[in-house]
């Protein structure tokens, strides 16, 4: 079928990427956004805007607001099928309380999880999430959408498809493929070393294209292939569900022997017992932590049965000084304090696991890893939007000319996911400066409005993309590249000046008093608008150059 | 201040190292100092300085952070240094005669 084996690397490298492009391009992006996912947060939610906290008294702060903590209505629909009869009013015996922070959070996420009356399941719970300010427990308003940690960071991984866990499925076949793409890639590429600085824009857009999908393809390989990998890895358990289906009695079996090894009983004695200070135990594992010569922030902190005889506490440390996604979990008896396990060090293949999960999660502080690991997310979407214009490219004029739309749909859908994708973002912020506070009666919450803005706006970039790319049906460029880079270049900079008209924090405030995750989002976006507007002007510079028969011949000649 | 400071010489060595590497190329070379092919031992020595800024980049890097944190800071770095240097040659080919300043186009066979 193939002359040889390049070849064959070459046909699945052209036609997987194709296929999967679109589902990378979005993971790429949206996932390039979530390493600052907690300083966008900041920016959509400006009383949030303060300085990280640490982790607050849990008994003058956090338990009495625990105790006053229920599961809302979205949370009691979804459990009321797995339920003999009616649910109760109210949850009274608490499963387990959490509160988990991180070092760039201001605020603190709380969830409480409660046994379920005549649940079908003994093990199904209901789950009350809450998010409060660490300073005075107040809570914060349950429709404001944090759009980095709650909305642009499902999208990199489930593209918030919830129904059946089919979105982690999509991208994680995805991310599979985009191994063998890497593999391929590598294969197919004769020149890796010569070539590996050779940009050359000013050659046809086609050459031009191919050099920047090796160039950005090739100098970030490594990241590519650890972050599709350990993508993979962190959703192992959704992929190979066995522990919950073949395996479940063995699970099962496992839990019960594990508890009884560690001491941290597995179910409730069903006997009422006091809560001791759970901030003397948190003070004591920080003074284990410190003995050990390591940075003592607590990141989350769990009791376990709560109000019953076989309670006990875990606290983990905030593991913000390596990769390694390890907590060093201390547990402590609640009623009384007495220490019960110190987990031990993982085991190699623990450590292993531990490696590749905080090197994706990215829990460590170091400001310049970030942006570094933004540099390599955004290569990887620079890579796979060149790569499909190269794909147009290559096929445009042959399509054109044989009455084919191939090229036309694939540069449709590429507008859609490269520039629509930027124009469906810009919207989402500029929206969640624009909505009122309270919406109208009758109206969806605040938070879902934002997402139907979104969506909303990705749609009509579609529409325009597949109405303004008629063009490469006849072999030319179309003009929908630079008509959304114009209207990116336009929302860049209305999104800033929303903020500072709707917030007055402009950028002489935020970097003058050096509150840099509202700066930052503000500079970037300024940023983006400069590039986005150059690259409307050379779009309109080489749409405006009349096609000559050598740029032809030479065009033809790579296809 | 001065793990900033390290961090910032581990990026200078990166673009530096890339840099060498780029110009021990015939084609970069021809970019930056004209058609002439450069010397064999010339080649040689740019690689051997290439490798040696890298290595003095992943020091530094590992003076700031823990192992596990230093490599992958210097692994990106180093491609963000050979984005640098790539669109360097691309735009401002030039810039990088300072990389080779001891050396004139005369002197290159």
């Amino acid at each position: 079928m193939f002359a040889n084996f390049r070849h064959s690397m070459a046909w699945l490298h052209t036609w997987c990427g194709l296929a999967l492009g679109f589902v990378l391009m979005v993971v790429f992006f949206f996932g390039s956004l979530s390493v600052f996912d907690r300083e966008i947060d900041r920016w959509a939610i400006p009383d949030t805007r303060f300085e990280p906290q640490p982790m607050p008294s849990f008994d003058k702060m956090l338990r009495p607001v625990f105790e006053t903590m229920q599961p809302d209505a979205a949370a009691r629909a979804a459990t009321a099928p797995l339920v003999d009869g009616p649910l109760p009013e109210r949850f009274d015996t608490p499963r387990s309380w959490g509160a988990y922070t991180t070092h760039r959070d201001p605020v603190l996420l709380l969830f409480a999880g409660y046994e379920v009356p005549g649940a079908k399941d003994h093990e199904t719970a209901i789950y009350a999430n809450r998010t409060v300010d660490p300073r005075t427990g107040e809570a914060l308003p349950t429709d404001r959408l944090k759009l980095g940690s709650e909305f642009f960071y499902p999208l990199h991984y489930s593209l918030s498809l919830d129904w059946k866990n089919v979105g982690y499925w999509i991208v994680g076949f995805s991310a599979l493929m985009m191994l063998m793409a890497l593999v391929t890639g590598v294969i197919m590429h004769r020149k890796i070393f010569r070539e590996l600085f050779t940009f050359r824009p000013k050659k046809t857009t086609q050459r031009s294209m191919l050099d920047m999908h090796n160039l950005t393809g090739v100098v970030a390989l490594p990241f590519h292939f650890f972050f599709a990998f350990t993508g993979l890895v962190i959703f192992a358990y959704i992929y190979f569900p066995v522990t919950h289906t073949q395996l479940a009695p063995l699970h099962d079996r496992h839990e019960q022997i594990e508890a009884k090894e560690t001491g941290l009983p597995h179910d409730r004695a069903g006997v009422a017992a006091p809560m001791a200070s759970v901030d003397a135990m948190v003070a004591e594992a920080q003074r284990r932590w410190a003995a050990k010569g390591m940075g003592g922030a607590v990141g989350y902190l769990n009791v376990q049965h709560v109000g019953d005889a076989n309670g006990y506490v875990s606290v983990y440390r905030a593991g913000t000084d390596r990769v390694q996604l390890t907590g060093e979990g201390i547990h402590f008896k609640l009623s009384t304090g007495e220490l019960l396990r110190e987990d031990p060090p993982p085991t190699l293949v623990a450590r292993i696991n531990e490696f590749l999960t905080g090197l994706h999660l990215q829990h460590f502080k170091h400001w310049l890893l970030r942006w570094l690991y933004v540099l390599g997310g955004l290569s990887g979407c620079a890579c796979i939007a060149t790569g499909l214009f190269f794909f147009v490219e290559k096929r445009k004029r042959h399509h054109a000319k044989h009455g084919v739309s191939g090229a036309r749909v694939v540069d449709a859908l590429a507008v859609t996911v490269v520039t629509g994708m930027l124009v469906a973002t810009l919207s989402l912020l500029i929206a969640n400066r624009l909505l009122p506070d309270l919406m109208p009666a009758g109206w969806p919450l605040r938070g879902a409005m934002e997402k139907y803005c979104f969506w909303g706006a990705w749609v009509l970039a579609a529409v325009h993309g597949w109405w303004r790319t008629a063009s490469v049906a006849e072999g030319r460029l179309a003009p929908a590249w630079r008509e959304q880079c114009l209207a990116i270049a336009v929302l860049a900079v209305v999104a800033p000046v929303l903020n500072w008209i709707t917030t007055g924090d402009h950028l002489l405030r935020t970097i003058g008093s050096g509150y840099w995750p509202v700066a930052g989002a503000d500079l970037f976006m300024l940023a983006s608008s400069a590039l986005a507007f150059m690259a409307a002007r050379k779009l309109q510079a080489r749409a405006a150059r009349p096609v000559t028969a050598s740029n032809v011949k030479l065009e033809a000649k790579h296809a | 201040m001065l793990d900033a400071a390290l961090l910032l010489g581990a990026l200078l060595a990166c673009v530096v190292g890339m840099g060498w590497f780029a110009l021990s190329l015939d084609v970069h070379w021809a970019q930056v100092r004209g058609s002439a092919p450069q010397s064999p031992a010339l080649v040689k020595a740019l690689r051997l300085a290439g490798a040696a800024a890298l290595m003095f980049s992943l020091v530094l890097c590992l003076t700031v952070d823990s192992p596990s944190i230093a490599v992958l800071v210097w692994l990106m770095a180093v491609a963000g240094a050979t984005l640098a240097i790539a669109f360097t040659l691309t735009w401002r080919a030039s810039m990088l005669q300072m990389l080779v300043f001891w050396t004139t186009s005369q002197g290159a066979r």
